[in-house]
């Protein structure tokens, strides 16, 4: 029930805030320039919806995705970091835990909305230049995998947020961490790097699945990287005097 | 430079002390480093033979990738805190609002400058380190360096502009964020259309270029002759941005 709340009133400091246009915006750059690409090239791309997806996730999942996370995260931090809010934050008669999980929370549904409109964007795109059919069903997959690693990436932006009391530098963070990200990735070690399993989960700019359909290492990897920075987070939280 | 103008300038840089903005361009760096080294050390000799060609032709890439967000976080570093603080309305009552824009525009590029000369020094640091087959040459590292340097010093003029109009930093961030999108997409555009976003004119004065045959996979890099018309006209544009970003930040209310 307290959690609930918590969320509902994280959910109100987004509102009038700039996160659902840069949700919308920032995706559908990768869509058009992707499909431009595609369209360049189909005698080279030519598995049809499967190109398409290596071209729009080519840089947005290598790269982006994750200081986009990383903006929402600064975004519903900066809040607290300002007008001594954190006094009020923390002594807020509800559980640590609680006021936590309920930007996480939020954090989880702004990316599930970005993810579905890179879905929908995909889509479009795909019908837009003559693709026959509809998206296959692995692709709707990979997208979903993808949406999985937000939960280890979300989970770490919002512990650098929470400890950089600068808006700008966890996403720089973000980017850099991103880059090698797909470095260690090409390195095969890809499950040891938070930053990789966004990439490796949205299968970027392969046609064939890089999992080889085993998800269980992918899936473990990413709990693993939530819980640690959950838990570091939660501890900091309990343990921290606060600056405001 | 008056008097006043460099009291202002040192009052700046005072705002900047613990801030730890030289972390910015030397986290930056060190990742551009990390990334020479990790280029570098799966290079074959034909490849280290030419490793000065290599880097000029790789490094204009990563800088399309990274400096936009580069100087969308310094710029935010250096304005949020008159946002944060709402000391706006304070300063201009005491300083004119083109001399705050100077002023922190000039702090800016100095963080910019310690990056380029980071850079600067890396290049012929790798050379040495890995037994460059051939001499560095040092008008095409200058060569570089200003064009690195020029692109940082546009983008920071707008970004700027961005996060001194922008009560939350999204807008300012988000726009590096495209910005770093759009730069590296138009790596890949026929040049008319490349030539259009400015993100990505870290590449468009490369001086050197790659050869790859697809049936023998081999790489060959050469030197390219500098565009020097084309860079100064690239120049002019860039003065235009700054003028316009800081006449329009001097038109805000606040």
């Amino acid at each position: 029930m307290m959690l609930l709340r918590c969320i509902r009133s994280e959910n109100k400091k987004l509102r009038h805030s700039l996160i659902f246009p840069a949700c919308i915006v920032i995706p559908a750059i990768p869509a058009v320039m992707g499909t431009f690409n595609y369209m360049q090239n189909t005698e080279i791309l030519t598995q049809q919806w499967y190109s398409l997806w290596t071209q729009h996730t080519l840089f947005y999942a290598s790269f982006f995705y994750a200081p986009l996370i990383a903006l929402y995260c600064s975004y519903l931090w900066r809040l607290e970091h300002r007008n001594n809010n954190w006094n009020v934050f923390m002594t807020a008669p509800v559980s640590i835990p609680c006021l936590y999980f309920g930007k996480l929370a939020v954090i989880f549904r702004v990316t599930l909305i970005t993810q579905l409109w890179v879905g929908i964007l995909y889509v479009l795109c795909g019908k837009s230049v003559g693709l026959p059919g509809f998206c296959p069903a692995d692709i709707c997959f990979w997208l979903l995998r993808g949406t999985l690693a937000a939960a280890a990436i979300g989970a770490l932006q919002l512990f650098l947020s929470m400890v950089i009391r600068s808006f700008s530098m966890p996403i720089g963070i973000a980017l850099i961490g991103s880059v090698l990200g797909m470095m260690i990735s090409n390195k095969g070690l890809g499950l040891y790097w938070p930053y990789s399993l966004m990439l490796m989960g949205m299968n970027s700019n392969k046609t064939k699945d890089a999992l080889s359909g085993n998800s269980l290492p992918f899936i473990l990897s990413t709990l693993v990287f939530f819980l640690i920075f959950y838990l570091t987070a939660i501890r900091i939280l309990r343990t921290r005097d606060v600056h405001t | 430079m008056s008097s006043s103008f460099i009291r202002q300038l040192r009052a700046e840089h005072q705002k900047g002390r613990r801030r730890h903005l030289l972390l910015i361009p030397f986290i930056f760096l060190l990742f551009q480093i990390l990334w020479a080294f990790w280029q570098l050390n799966y290079a074959d000799q034909e490849e280290l033979s030419s490793g000065y060609l290599l880097l000029f032709h790789h490094l204009p890439m990563m800088n399309t990738l990274l400096l936009p967000m580069m100087t969308a976080v310094t710029a935010s570093r250096l304005c949020d805190m008159e946002i944060k603080g709402d000391t706006l309305k304070l300063l201009y009552t005491i300083q004119e609002q083109t001399s705050l824009y100077d002023c922190k525009y000039l702090t800016g590029l100095s963080y910019l400058a310690a990056f380029t000369i980071g850079q600067g020094l890396l290049i012929p640091g790798l050379g040495m380190s890995y037994h460059f087959g051939e001499p560095l040459k040092w008008p095409m590292l200058l060569e570089h360096l200003a064009v690195t340097f020029s692109v940082s010093a546009a983008l920071l003029a707008i970004q700027q502009t961005l996060s001194l109009l922008s009560a939350s930093q999204i807008l300012p961030l988000a726009a590096g964020l495209v910005g770093c999108f759009l730069g590296l997409f138009s790596l890949f555009f026929p040049a008319p259309i490349a030539r259009l976003f400015i993100w990505g004119y870290y590449a468009a004065f490369p001086a050197a270029a790659m050869d790859w045959e697809r049936d023998t996979r081999i790489v060959h890099y050469y030197e390219v002759s500098f565009p020097a018309a084309g860079f100064l006209l690239f120049l002019a544009a860039a003065i235009a941005i700054y003028l316009l970003c800081r006449t329009i930040t001097a038109r805000k209310e606040v």
